[in-house]
Formats: structure tokens, C-alpha cells, sequence
């Protein structure tokens, strides 16, 4: 009975340091974190590269077991055919990177998506390249489709990238239609609000949402998503709006840094 | 001291780490992902008590917190007192029934994420989440998700380690 209370005396204490800790963090950022991830980046990066393997790997299961009642030429031939179109595929997706690379009027840096956020609140992604390539912190993350977030850690070889879709990432935006302002907020959830539109603003889901170039992180114009629905509270004095991001920021696998 | 070493145990934690971070991640149905490591979490705080529950919870919170971008050391606080809590109730229920597993994990992901919520809006001054948004499109979804998720998951540890009731590991 004694040790069981010396127990929960002992969870107590540790409970409340790590309180204590919390509270006296005044931002996300953490120049300790991602000294560690640079240090993990390599194997990160193998870890990464298992699973994307794996991931494209793993639909030829069906097809081979399907091809093992068939003859062994034809097996043969099948998965080639395959393999070939997951090349192709990969190639179409990097020359797409690299012609969107070409039209950006930002010299940017390509980046490989390593490591994703663990959490179920914050949205983050970890990129394979850091001060040493040239990334820098706060500047606009970019994918083909669109805006992906910002640099908010860097490290010599690793960074990490505040998600738009983010809770604590805040971007101002604007309708490309009717160049009406707001501010776009993330959920977790991987959808993002854009609040304060105004209350006689005729934005209607479809809407492109586009960066309003306030402030120096986000470049103007670029694409964020699109309005699936707006809100308006009663008693609201503005109305709000669910985005839809223009890339699905989950399934990032490059992504582009603004230099 | 426990029918599962330690070493099994962080081995545990650090793959759940890397399986969320990979295939959780490509799971997602209405953004709501499966938490793994707070289904680890509170596996060891039910399964293994108190003590056990609090120190896997502040390993895999620490880890958590290295990969996330959030306030250092918030899911380290969180999973320890979800896996402390989990150890202090592990004597009071019958925890090999696949329900009771289910309601467990449920409440334990409901808890924590409206914790966390507590915390950030505590500390942030800026957070513009709405809360109605957050409880029925973040925190319900993935409440049953993790625990659905949850249910095979326990099956398979359970029968790995051959853990019982309290008396057969205590």
C-alpha cells in the first residue's frame, strides 16, 4: 500500500515538472529537436525509402499470386510491364516537378519528404535537406499543385516544415474571384478555415483561395486550395469558409523550398 | 519485473513510432488517423500497471515530441498521464474483453486529445481553433478509429506476451 502511494507520489512529481516544462515554452520551435533529427536523417531517410518501396511493392501481391497460376513467361513479362509503368510514373512526376521548378518565379530547392509528423494535433513533415542545401527558416514551402507550408526548424542536413493545415499555422489568403481577404487556419483534421471573410463577400464553394503576399514568408498568388463550404455563425461578425488544400498534404513525396 | 522485458517494450514503442509515421499515415479516413502510440500507451498502463503505464507513456511522448512540430515535452505530459491513468484503472476492469478495449482506448484518445486542446490553449495565445470543429471533426473520428484500430492490435499483443489478469503478471 505504501509503495503503491510512493508511486503515485513519484507520477505526480513527474507529472507536474513536465507541466511546468510545457508552460515554460513560449513557441513550437526547438533548436535541441531538430539537432536530433538531423542526427536520425539518415536513417530516417532509409526508413523512408523502405516503406515507399514497400507501399509500391505491395499491389503487385494480388497480381503475383494471380500470375502464379499462369505461365512463368507470362509472369515474367506482366511484372515487367509494371515495373516499367512505376518508372514511368516517377519520371512523369519529377519532369512535372521540374517544369513547375522552371515556371516558378522563385529559385527554390527540391526536397524529399522523410519523415511525417507522429502527432494526431500538429501537421508537420520532415525534408532531407537543410542550411547546408540552402533552406532557410520561414520561407514558403511549395509543391507542384500549391502551397504546402513553411520552414519553422532547420538543421545542417534535415528540416522541418509547418503544414498549413497545421493548428498553429496561420497564413493570409484571399479569393482569387473577388480578391476578398482572409485568414487561413489549419486543423487537425488536414483541412484548413479561412476566418474573417467578410459578411457581404459572395465567395462560393469552388473558389480558388490564393496567397494575399502579407507580410515576407508567403510569396503572392500562390495557389492554396479551394472553398468546399461556407459558414456563417449567427451573430457572427464574419462569415467562414472550409478550404480544401490544392495538393493532399499527407501523401507528400517532394516537395519545393523557397531560397 | 514484468512478463515483458523492457527492451520489448521500447522496441515496441519505437516501431509503433516508425509504423505511424508510415502506413497510420496512408490510413486516414476523414482526416482521422489512428493514434498507435497511445494504443501502446495504454496497452502497458492496463496490461503491465501504473508505473510501467507512466514510463512508456513519457518514452513514446518524448518521441512524439522529437518528430512533431508542437510545444516540447506537451505529448511526453500527456501519454504519461494517459498511461498512468490506464495503470490506475487496470485492476478495477475485466480488460480482455474486446468492448472493454474498445471503450478504453476510445476514452483514453478522447481524453488526451481534449487535453492536449487544454494545454495548447493555455499556453498559445494565438490558436484560432474552433472547438466545435476540433471535438466532432478531429477528436470523435479518431476516438473510434484508434479504438476500432485497437481491437486486433490488443488480440495480437495479448497473444504474443500470453497476458492475463492482474495476478498472472503483477
Amino acid at each position: 500500500m505504501r509503495t503503491q502511494k510512493s508511486k503515485i507520489f513519484k507520477a505526480l512529481i513527474v507529472i507536474v515538472c513536465l507541466t511546468a516544462l510545457i508552460l515554460s515554452s513560449k513557441t513550437i520551435t526547438s533548436p535541441l529537436r531538430i539537432r536530433i533529427i538531423d542526427f536520425l536523417s539518415p536513417s530516417l531517410k532509409t526508413v523512408n525509402s523502405f516503406f515507399t518501396s514497400a507501399r509500391r511493392v505491395l499491389p503487385f501481391g494480388s497480381l503475383r499470386e494471380e500470375n502464379r497460376l499462369l505461365r512463368e513467361r507470362i509472369s515474367l513479362l506482366s511484372r515487367k510491364i509494371e515495373e516499367l509503368r512505376i518508372v514511368s510514373s516517377d519520371n512523369d512526376r519529377l519532369k512535372e516537378l521540374l517544369n513547375f521548378r522552371k515556371t516558378v518565379p522563385f529559385i527554390t530547392i527540391p526536397a524529399q519528404v522523410i519523415g511525417r509528423d507522429p502527432s494526431n494535433w500538429s501537421n508537420s513533415i520532415i525534408l532531407d535537406k537543410g542550411i547546408n542545401s540552402g533552406v532557410r527558416q520561414n520561407k514558403a514551402v511549395l509543391s507542384t499543385r500549391g502551397l504546402v507550408g513553411r520552414v519553422l526548424e532547420v538543421g545542417r542536413y534535415s528540416s522541418k516544415v509547418l503544414l498549413v493545415t497545421d493548428p498553429n499555422s496561420k497564413v493570409g489568403v484571399m479569393i482569387q474571384r473577388n480578391r476578398q481577404g482572409g485568414i487561413l487556419v489549419g486543423r487537425p483534421d488536414g483541412r484548413c478555415r479561412m476566418i474573417y471573410i467578410a459578411l457581404d463577400s459572395d465567395v462560393m464553394p469552388g473558389d480558388k483561395v490564393i496567397t494575399a503576399g502579407f507580410g515576407t514568408i508567403f510569396p503572392k498568388d500562390i495557389l492554396v486550395g479551394e472553398v468546399l463550404k461556407v459558414e456563417r455563425a449567427p451573430g457572427r461578425l464574419y462569415k467562414s469558409a472550409i478550404i480544401k488544400t490544392a495538393d493532399d498534404l499527407s501523401k507528400l513525396e517532394e516537395v519545393m523550398c523557397i531560397k | 519485473m514484468y512478463k515483458i522485458s523492457r527492451f520489448q517494450i521500447y522496441l515496441i514503442i519505437v516501431a509503433a513510432l516508425f509504423l505511424q509515421g508510415s502506413v497510420f499515415n496512408y490510413m486516414e479516413i476523414m482526416g482521422a488517423r489512428p493514434d498507435l502510440l497511445l494504443m501502446v500507451v495504454v496497452f502497458f498502463g492496463l496490461f503491465l500497471g501504473p508505473a510501467a503505464g507512466l514510463e512508456t507513456g513519457f518514452a513514446a511522448g518524448l518521441l512524439k515530441d522529437i518528430f512533431a512540430l508542437d510545444f516540447l515535452w506537451i505529448n511526453a505530459c500527456i501519454l504519461s498521464l494517459s498511461g498512468f491513468a490506464a495503470g490506475i484503472i487496470n485492476t478495477q476492469f475485466f480488460k480482455e474483453s474486446k468492448r472493454a478495449d474498445f471503450i478504453f482506448v476510445f476514452g483514453f484518445t478522447i481524453f488526451s486529445m481534449l487535453l492536449h486542446y487544454l494545454i495548447v490553449s493555455v499556453i498559445s495565445t494565438s490558436l484560432a481553433l474552433d472547438f466545435r470543429d476540433f471535438f466532432l471533426g478531429s477528436v470523435i473520428p479518431t476516438a473510434i478509429y484508434t479504438g476500432l484500430v485497437s481491437i486486433p492490435i490488443y488480440v495480437k499483443l495479448l497473444d504474443i506476451y500470453n497476458l492475463k489478469e492482474t495476478e498472472d503478471y503483477l
